[in-house]
């Protein structure tokens, strides 16, 4: 079984989400894996084996009750000075990227399949996280972590859009008619995320989403505070939780993701999205 | 009708009059102002009566029957621009056929408009950079000699600002005025939601508090009616007095949940029946998906407004977006008029974003981040012109660690003190008594005195009376449901200039030493309060760190000595601001295009 997470933008909350599904599904007694393609992040943790992956996916990984592996974010890309950036491949840095140096895609598409394939044959099911806004039509050539991923992968999509910043039913139905037919028929379901208020008022508005695009949204997630490890360089001003002691960080998270799942039984419909992982729609 | 020779001969004498008197506004008259605060009264009256312009009058019963011109809403004429054109155009001339006038009039109309082009900048998002934009293209059409005012319809901001006649406005027109350079006005931003509680907001019409509504009534009929009308009468007030306007929306237009009460977007684009252009930041990704969503969500009618899109906030090389460009006009088939990049600038934060702290200046102030903290962009000048750094805090453990101490205005004094209570942030506050400057401003100095009285219930539904912290020897009443707005003067006592605003409820009696000595026209007053070292300080003064003086004290306070040498004045630093942002987005997007969806219009 599989499942991905996309969002309509950078920061719309895939990171927390993915994990609070990896929590979901472990917590039901399935060996689950976290999967991220390729992250982009200054935060990385590295293994017990020494590889360096997406410090997010470590978090996943025990959310997952799993030791964190370098085939759960197999391309890490770590930017630096102007404009550059160190590809990190299989947790060992490769090369650097730049405005001279263009990436290498094939490459990094191989080990990503390659990477895909030992976590999917160790897992019941993966939750995938996509990278960034899943509708950038100026990326889709260069795209590895979203669509392509899940085309990959094979797996059903739900789409994430951050509704705190306003417009949330314009950013989900613009990144959903924004993507080429096969694969706006990947997505299977909406969620909105970080309400504040009562979410009565929304009625009228995911009504008309639903009908205007075909699928249906699975919740409305508040306003949650995770302690989360910041995601991406964008989010380090946000979140400042400084990750010294990984041990008491770990359990203070953990607690907090016990705790904001339980709260998310009641807004997500998760019989949903296990349907949706299990059957594929 | 002035149909006679002698009649018409009477009249021109009239004319000539006003034309041969002073300009500008004449205060002494008695029925000054007739129209608006600041009109025109050159021609009082009008050489070009009767224009029979149905912009600007319109054909009236007689009291003898028959039909007479009125044009008595005409502002044009009262515009300080169009009163010494017209005074240079007619002066010494003798009496010009009506033909010639009205040649004169049109010719007139050309350099000032009869009727203000207009432009309503929506966001995609909340924090897409609407209210810079919008103060960037203010800049951008003054630049190019027109006479330009922002407009918002409906702001809900917790910063507000003083007008020079003393009403409440949102902080973010009035830094556009000043992009105008137009002096600010209640009318730019008829209505201002300030959110009290859950969901309570006081409601400022025409810079006047107007009374305290919930959620569901202020959308459930208040912005359709009452409150569609004032946006309705302010903008066309200022339509008659400006060649351009430029609207801000609020938020998304395309919340389709709740289309039909969203007054300060699509109802405003209506009222105002104005071209509009849409922003995009791109900074989050997602940049094209939320251009065509908002787009594509509104009805064909509303779209239609919609003549461009500009993509703002780009990090990095524009080309590399140029293909979702093109594919994002091919999709809507409305114009992309650029793409601005990032932006560093030191101008105030818009609403309620940015609470972080920003600076880096050596001496650590620390404001209490209250649940109901208003103006807090009072402690931008601490940043920008004093280089201290700023932050809002909330433990007692910040609260040991800053160099000075600030408790800001609230909108709710009584809740916010029972809050500061719950977080033991109140022991923590008197632990530093003596050791840093502890200043209270509005809410905060309220809080400071030793009592808060609250007989009728204005502050809290039951009403009741109050301990404070008790660090200044004061008390403050809440008599009646009265707010006190007004700019202020004065000087600190023992010398330095200060300049602020005051808006608040309540008053405060005191036995301290009084902190300021205001000035006004009914002379001088004492205001605020200091305690015998001069460490605890009260007051109502919003804005206090804008001039230097009080600014250097309080810092000096605070760091013993540690001050910046580089104190620059506040106001030059949001000047040079919006300069900059002016600057770069002229250099960035198609203005030609710009001006040409203003003339051509809806």
């Amino acid at each position: 079984m599989k499942i991905m997470v996309l969002g309509v933008t950078s920061g719309a909350g895939k990171t927390t989400i993915a994990a609070m599904l990896c929590r979901h599904f472990a917590r039901q007694g399935l060996r689950v894996s976290p999967f991220k393609a390729q992250n982009l992040s200054l935060n990385s943790y590295v293994t017990s084996t020494g590889e360096e992956i997406g410090i997010s996916q470590a978090y996943q990984a025990w959310a997952c009750g799993r030791e964190p592996h370098w085939s759960m974010n197999p391309v890490l890309l770590k930017p630096h000075g102007e404009r550059r950036m160190q590809v990190v491949l299989k947790g060992r840095p490769m090369m650097d990227v730049g405005p001279d140096r263009p990436m290498p895609r094939e490459a990094l598409l191989d080990a990503v399949k390659k990477a895909y394939l030992t976590v999917a044959g160790d897992s019941d099911i993966v939750v995938l996280e996509g990278s960034g806004g899943a509708a950038e039509i100026n990326l889709f050539d260069r795209d590895i972590a979203n669509m392509v991923m899940a085309d990959i992968a094979d797996a059903p999509v739900v789409l994430v859009g951050d509704i705190d910043r306003g417009g949330v039913f314009a950013g989900l139905y613009g990144a959903f008619m924004l993507l080429p037919p096969e694969w706006r028929g990947r997505v299977k379901a909406f969620i909105i995320n970080r309400f504040r208020g009562d979410p009565s008022i929304l009625g009228a508005g995911i009504e008309k989403l639903e009908e205007l695009t075909g699928v249906p949204c699975a919740g409305v997630l508040p306003l949650y505070r995770l302690r989360t490890p910041a995601e991406d360089s964008l989010d380090l001003g946000r979140d400042r939780g400084a990750v010294d002691d990984m041990a008491d960080v770990k359990q203070a998270w953990m607690r907090s993701l016990d705790q904001l799942h339980e709260a998310s039984l009641e807004h997500l419909d998760y019989s949903l999205i296990e349907r949706i992982a299990r059957e594929g729609r | 009708m002035v149909d006679s020779d002698k009649a018409r001969a009477d009249y021109w004498h009239k004319v000539e009059e006003g034309l041969s008197g002073n300009t500008g506004s004449n205060e002494s008259c008695d029925y000054y102002p007739c129209h608006h605060e600041g009109q025109d009264c050159t021609l009082c009256f009008c050489p070009f009566y009767p224009c029979l312009d149905d912009r600007l009058g319109t054909f009236v019963e007689s009291r003898s029957g028959g039909q007479v011109w009125s044009c008595q809403d005409c502002l044009w004429i009262h515009r300080p621009d169009v009163g010494r054109a017209a005074k240079a155009r007619l002066s010494g001339r003798g009496r010009p056929s009506h033909e010639e006038l009205l040649a004169i009039k049109d010719e007139l109309e050309r350099s000032f408009k009869v009727k203000a082009e207009r432009l309503m900048v929506m966001g995609a998002t909340s924090g897409a950079g609407k209210t810079l934009m919008v103060a960037a293209i203010c800049r951008i059409l003054a630049d190019k000699g027109m006479r330009v005012a922002p407009f918002k319809s409906q702001n809900m901001s917790l910063n507000s600002t003083v007008t020079p006649r003393g009403e409440e406005i949102s902080r973010a027109q009035a830094l556009q005025a000043q992009a105008c350079r137009v002096e600010p006005e209640a009318r730019m931003n008829p209505l201002l939601l300030k959110p009290k509680k859950d969901d309570i907001s006081q409601v400022v019409v025409l810079g006047r508090p107007y009374k305290d509504m919930s959620v569901g009534t202020y959308y459930g009929g208040f912005t359709t009616g009452e409150g569609a009308r004032v946006v309705r009468e302010a903008f066309h007030h200022l339509e008659l007095r400006f060649d351009a306007i430029v609207i801000e929306g609020a938020g998304s237009p395309a919340e389709i949940n709740l289309a039909e009460a969203d007054l300060a977007n699509m109802l405003t684009a209506e009222i105002t029946d104005s071209p509009c252009i849409l922003v995009v930041n791109i900074e989050w990704g997602g940049a094209f998906a939320y251009a065509y969503g908002t787009l594509m969500l509104l009805p064909p009618e509303q779209r239609s407004r919609f003549k461009g899109v500009i993509i703002n906030n780009m990090h990095g090389s524009a080309e590399s977006v140029q293909k979702g460009i093109d594919e994002l006009e091919r999709l809507t088939g409305v114009p992309v008029l650029g793409v601005v990049p990032h932006i560093e600038h030191a101008l105030p934060d818009e609403d309620s974003q940015g609470l972080e702290g920003r600076g880096n200046g050596g001496i650590k102030v620390g404001v209490i981040r209250l649940p109901h903290i208003s103006n807090f962009t009072d402690f931008d000048a601490l940043e920008i012109g004093g280089g201290a750094s700023v932050s809002f805090i909330d433990s007692p453990s910040e609260v040991a660690a800053v160099d000075a101490l600030v408790i800001p205005g609230t909108k709710s004094t009584v809740a916010d003190l029972q809050w500061l209570r719950r977080q033991r942030l109140d022991r923590a506050i008197m632990d530093r008594r003596g050791e840093v400057p502890i200043l209270g401003i509005c809410g905060g100095y309220q809080m400071l005195g030793t009592r808060i009285e609250d007989p009728n219930g204005v502050e809290v539904d039951e009403g009741g009376s109050y301990e404070g912290l008790g660090l200044l020897r004061s008390v403050s009443r809440f008599d009646a449901y009265e707010k006190r707005t007004v700019r202020v003067e004065g000087r600190l006592l023992d010398g330095g200039e200060i300049r602020g605003y005051e808006i608040h409820m309540g008053t405060t009696e005191t036995e301290e030493k009084p902190l300021f000595v205001l000035r006004s026209e009914e002379g001088e007053r004492d205001e605020g309060s200091v305690s015998e070292d001069g460490m605890v300080m009260g007051t109502y003064v919003h804005g206090l760190f804008d001039l230097t003086s009080f600014r250097s004290r309080f810092l000096s306070l605070a760091g013993k000595g540690r001050e910046s040498a580089e104190q620059i004045d506040y106001e030059s630093a949001v000047e040079a601001g919006i300069a900059k942002v002016a600057r770069i987005v002229s250099e960035h997007i198609d203005v030609d295009r710009l001006m040409r969806i203003m003339e051509e219009g809806a």
